[in-house]
């Protein structure tokens, strides 16, 4: 039986008495693929937030690792590779490649520790791993979308974690680099052993992936393998009527309107 | 020409002119690409209120500048963080109302006081050596503090969040980053004035923003035309007898322009568009 790295007890979360996460019982052992699903506003970013330690719980109780996350500020979160939800990144952000991936590196080192070659040798490795090392001294703002979510991943790797936690990774980027980028999320929990929770509104893309779906909506709805969890009673209790379920078994949830 | 370098006054105002080219030229690197542009701003005028303020009840300006401007930097962050109301708006007001109390100390003063507005226009050509040591100590902290943190404040200047969650302290960065524009601002009311110190912050920065996409290439560009444009600006304007304030703000936006028309980074953007 695989160690639990990440244990919610009866945990709620939310800001000036509007809840987000109700009472939220979940384990995620080491090495598994999660993937956590439900609509819009369903306290899906809040749960990446909680791990990441920049929430604390208002009931109940989270654990990282061996830690409780009493401390908001947690050394637990440089063991976390983060891949934030795809914002508008400045395209003349002056930054290249390289020193982007490098930043992985800087919450590991911790103050007063300066880069040194080893950590450029990390930094390299996290780019052969995504497949950009030709790109290094390219400008990020160059880049096309799923080349930018490659170096942000390989950004998470350098930090050497053992999370790897992945909001929508796949919003914003037109279909086959969904499917690469996929392809190489999947590659990466298989050769580095990490354990990976991946938020995502699309079911249908990760289903083949995960080992473990999480459906959420404020409360845990759900939690197991994808062909328990995608069950139309229980689908249609928590997306209602943007629900359609096609003869093939493929859960369409519609009009998903990316609000950010 | 070289029989300015043999006055007392020039060399110290050289010296004066190259530190504070130097620490603003390296602060607002950070300023630029965290979008601070209009809280430094807001952060001279508070400034020339302290210092207002102290000619006013007979105290030593700088401690006072220090505390208005730090007190409004502060402010300006909780503002952000807090996020009520919208930070050009939150800092217009407080802007101007430290504008307003800097009149009013004046119009209380008895008489014309030439030393104050020295704060306002600036002087560097009238840098005595007790000042010229005040602005060597602070901008060496200043730039102390830039060299050891140099990684956080360039991580919360990409991504202020993804550096919180990569467990860097990046709020207590932030503030820090707050401090040090506020520290800057004062050490160069001296030299270049209230009016025109933020020229000093914006315009080596962005010049070098035009010039690389390397955060380091940036850096070491925007300290490089800081420090020419501070001391060439001193040169000018004891050869062509100019105020030495606008004669190095004048010279740097000239460079700034000529970077802008020149810019490798929109040159090559216009070259992709028109493929």
């Amino acid at each position: 039986m695989a160690k639990t790295i990440i244990r919610f007890s009866h945990a709620t979360f939310g800001f000036h008495d509007v809840l987000a996460l109700k009472d939220i019982s979940l384990e995620v052992s080491e090495g598994e693929f999660v993937g956590v699903i439900g609509p819009n506003g369903s306290g899906k970013t809040t749960l990446c937030r909680a791990v990441l330690g920049l929430l604390r719980p208002l009931e109940g109780s989270l654990q990282i690792f061996d830690c409780a996350c009493e401390q908001l500020r947690c050394h637990h979160r440089a063991r976390i590779g983060y891949l934030p939800q795809k914002g508008a990144l400045d395209r003349n952000f002056p930054i290249t490649v390289l020193e982007t991936v490098m930043m992985g590196r800087y919450g590991v080192l911790g103050l007063f520790h300066r880069p040194r070659k080893r950590d450029r040798e990390i930094a390299l490795e996290a780019l052969v791993n995504v497949g950009m090392q030709d790109h290094r001294d390219t400008a990020l703002g160059d880049l096309s979308g799923g080349q930018q979510q490659r170096v942000l991943i390989a950004r998470a790797l350098a930090q050497q974690p053992q999370v790897l936690l992945l909001d929508e990774p796949t919003t914003g980027i037109d279909i086959t680099t969904q499917h690469s980028v996929l392809e190489l999320i999947r590659r990466l929990h298989q050769e580095l052993g990490l354990t990976v929770l991946l938020i995502t509104h699309d079911i249908n893309m990760i289903r083949p992936l995960v080992d473990r779906l999480v459906l959420l909506k404020t409360r845990l709805f759900a939690a197991g393998p994808p062909d328990e969890v995608l069950k139309p009673d229980l689908l249609s209790q928590v997306y209602g009527k943007e629900l359609v379920i096609t003869e093939k078994d493929l859960v369409i949830v519609e009009d998903y309107h990316h609000h950010r | 020409m070289l029989e300015m370098l043999s006055y007392d006054f020039m060399q110290r105002s050289l010296l004066a002119a190259m530190l504070v080219g130097a620490m603003c030229s390296v602060i607002g690197v950070f300023v630029v690409l965290r979008g601070l542009a209009f809280v430094g701003a807001g952060t001279a005028h508070a400034a020339f209120a302290g210092v207002a303020l102290a000619y006013l009840v007979g105290l030593p300006p700088l401690p006072l500048a220090i505390a208005f401007g730090l007190a409004t930097v502060w402010l300006t962050g909780v503002m952000e963080e807090k996020g009520r109301m919208k930070l050009d708006v939150s800092i217009g007001i407080l802007y101007t109302a430290t504008m307003a109390l800097a009149i009013l100390f004046i119009g209380l003063m008895k008489g014309y006081n030439a030393e104050v507005y020295g704060y306002l226009f600036g002087s560097v050509l009238s840098v005595t050596p007790e000042e010229l040591g005040i602005i060597l100590a602070l901008s060496l902290l200043v730039l102390g503090a830039i060299l050891t943190f140099s990684k956080e404040l360039y991580f919360i200047a990409f991504d202020q969040e993804m550096a919180e969650a990569s467990g860097v302290p990046a709020r207590r960065i932030f503030y820090l980053l707050l401090t040090l524009v506020a520290l800057t601002v004062v050490v160069s009311l001296k030299t270049v004035g209230a009016i025109l110190v933020f020229a000093m912050v914006l315009i080596p920065a962005s010049t070098a923003y035009q010039l690389t996409h390397s955060l380091s290439h940036m850096t070491a560009y925007s300290v490089g035309i800081g420090i020419s444009c501070a001391t060439g600006g001193v040169m000018l304007s004891y050869l062509w007898d100019l105020p030495s304030g606008p004669a190095i703000v004048l010279l740097a936006t000239a460079v700034f322009l000529l970077s802008v028309l020149l810019s490798p980074k929109r040159l090559r953007r216009a070259g992709l568009a028109a493929s």
